[in-house]
């Protein structure tokens, strides 16, 4: 019997006849779908983290400065912002990610011992520290990482601090942190009567008006009673604090050059490849394909590419994302949960690479002439 | 598919073409006319360089004139009629050098210019297989050109130049690359393939024994019929 031709098996067979070149063209899409799966689905992690962190915590506001890289607020407004009629409760709180040893970083908050957001938190051992000492609790993941206890000592840029307590947070993020008295915190990170934002608790929203609208109209007032701050509703605080911020521009930055380059791999391949079956592009023109077969053709040798590549990008991507998951050095900024929905977008991502890069190369193909292809040696 | 039996008038029919090259400085073709009658067998033959070629392109739509034109059924080539259609509907070619695809084995090679039809997979395969077996290649069928003796892959060609059931054959230098028993072999199929589908065939020679025993023999020099 004979064996059956398809369209796409002809498309696959071409690929198939240059492995190595497939093989290597492969690679660099799947690199590049790999870097944009790992760091943006660590950034989009990381911030989804921070959402749920505070959404455990119960902040409806976060007040900053309105320069937002670099907010210092002068730690005195909290007073002014507990006048709002609305506020129920006020955190001034400092973060900041800080090298605790050689190979292991955490976000570290200064957080006063009466801050409604500790209340969050389950104690899983020792106390709650007290304002004034060098007192520090340690998320249960950091704890592990560090092999530290209740009672064990850690020093944080060159002072000495008492592990109060061992807790359990609402986050990742809060599992691999430090939290420190707020009046500690300034010391460590140069910031005296300062603080990096005010968490803001609303008294419950008065009947009739809707959360959403609620947040709003207290952002609005907090704005208005402060010159010179900004009040985020949390969910936009959650995107927009500079961490967030930094980590969604590195990633997208590194991941977009990656793409790119995984781009501009799938179309040399596909250029070369139309450049070396001139003669039989001229064949089937002869044959009766039309351009856009011959498009068609092309087209689907590179988004075979850009889909093989995707879902290969996807494993590494993934892989990678859980292996930082679990080194002491990433642990506590790194999350391994990924959607389906992004994992998708990726795969989505890497089709249209492989579309965008093949457009040219069939494009040209297409414009042969058949008897110009035909002579071509 | 149009049949060209019991149509009036030439089935292809060229008026006074001409082909240049590099901007007028070589001329292949020096204005050609001719008529060539549904189910006709004719040979066209005349030293290289001649024109013999370009013409065969010109008459089967690989290229286009530079003035004059080409009609098929008097519909004229490019514009009342689409030249990619053209080719896949009403031509099949077969060429000196074979121009089969090294990758595909023999079925596929004839299957593949069928593709553009969007016929079934399970149709292109069966009627591969048919005339791959008319050709007597049925125990060859799964081969690649490379396992092929030149002969056979000007078999494959043939069986390739037939998937869409063609009305017009044309076949330049069919035997170009071939042996004596193995060009008699394929003329004898070419010849045998028009009388049992009543095709129009066309075939540029410059073997001359080829080209005589053709029913009608164009004789073309310097881009001019002269006989």
């Amino acid at each position: 019997m004979a064996s059956q031709l398809s369209f796409t098996g002809f498309a696959w067979k071409n690929l198939w006849r240059r492995r190595l070149r497939t093989l290597l063209t492969l690679v660099g899409i799947t690199m590049g779908i790999g870097a944009f799966v790992a760091l943006v689905g660590f950034s989009r992690a990381f911030e989804h983290e921070w959402m749920r962190m505070y959404t455990s915590s119960g902040i409806d506001i976060a007040v900053v400065q309105s320069n937002l890289l670099s907010s210092s607020i002068d730690e005195s407004l909290a007073t002014k912002i507990g006048a709002v009629p609305d506020v129920a409760q006020v955190a001034p709180m400092i973060f900041n990610l800080m090298d605790l040893t050689p190979e292991v970083n955490a976000l570290v908050y200064g957080w006063r011992a009466n801050s409604y957001e500790l209340d969050s938190l389950t104690l899983l051992s020792g106390h709650r520290f007290h304002d004034g000492t060098p007192e520090i609790l340690l998320g249960d993941l950091l704890a592990s990482n560090l092999g530290k206890k209740a009672g064990d000592m850690l020093s944080i840029q060159g002072t000495n601090f008492t592990v109060a307590g061992i807790f359990h947070g609402g986050s990742a993020l809060e599992a691999g942190s430090v939290i420190m008295p707020l009046d500690q915190m300034q010391i460590v990170a140069g910031m005296e009567g300062k603080v990096t934002a005010f968490h803001v608790k609303l008294r419950p929203a008065p009947a009739g008006e809707s959360y959403d609208g609620y947040v709003k109209r207290a952002s609005a007032t907090i704005e208005a009673a402060l010159p010179g701050t900004r009040a985020f509703p949390a969910a936009e605080r959650a995107n927009n604090n500079q961490i967030v911020v930094l980590a969604h521009s590195v990633a997208w930055g590194t991941s977009a050059i990656a793409l790119l380059i995984g781009i501009l791999g799938i179309a040399n391949t596909m250029a070369m490849s139309v450049f070396e079956r001139t003669r039989e592009i001229g064949i089937l023109r002869a044959l009766g394909w039309k351009g856009r077969h011959v498009i068609l053709l092309i087209l689907a040798e590179a988004t075979a590419l850009g889909f093989a590549g995707g879902l290969l990008g996807i494993g590494v991507g993934w892989g990678a994302l859980r292996l930082l998951s679990t080194l002491p050095q990433t642990a506590s900024v790194v999350s391994a949960s990924v959607s389906p929905l992004y994992l998708l977008e990726s795969l989505l991502l890497a089709i249209a690479a492989g579309l965008l890069a093949g457009a040219y190369p069939a494009w040209r193909g297409a414009r042969l002439s058949p008897m110009e292809a035909l002579r071509y040696e | 598919m149009s049949s060209p039996l019991g149509a009036s008038g030439p089935i292809l029919e060229a008026r006074g073409l001409v082909k240049s090259y590099d901007e007028g400085r070589v001329e292949a073709l020096r204005g050609v006319d001719l008529k060539i009658d549904a189910g006709e067998y004719v040979a066209i033959s005349g030293p290289s360089g001649s024109g013999k070629s370009t013409l065969l392109h010109l008459l089967g739509g690989l290229d286009t004139a530079t003035q004059g034109q080409v009609l098929f059924n008097g519909s004229e080539l490019g514009k009342a009629v689409d030249l990619d259609t053209y080719r896949s509907h009403q031509v099949g070619f077969v060429f000196q050098a074979f121009y089969l695809l090294p990758t595909l084995r023999a079925a596929e090679n004839v299957q593949v210019a069928m593709l553009a039809l969007h016929e079934k997979a399970n149709h292109r395969a069966e009627r591969a297989a048919a005339l791959l077996e008319e050709m007597g290649l049925g125990a060859r069928m799964n081969h690649f050109p490379n396992q092929l003796s030149a002969g056979e892959r000007q078999r494959v060609a043939i069986a390739r130049a037939l998937a869409n059931d063609p009305t017009l054959l044309l076949a330049d230098e069919p035997t170009g690359n071939l042996d004596s028993v193995n060009s008699a072999h394929i003329m004898d199929i070419l010849r045998g393939i028009r009388e049992q589908r009543g095709m129009t065939m066309i075939v540029v020679t410059h073997e001359n024994d080829i080209a005589d025993a053709a029913p009608r023999h164009i004789r073309i020099r310097d881009g001019r019929i002269e006989s």
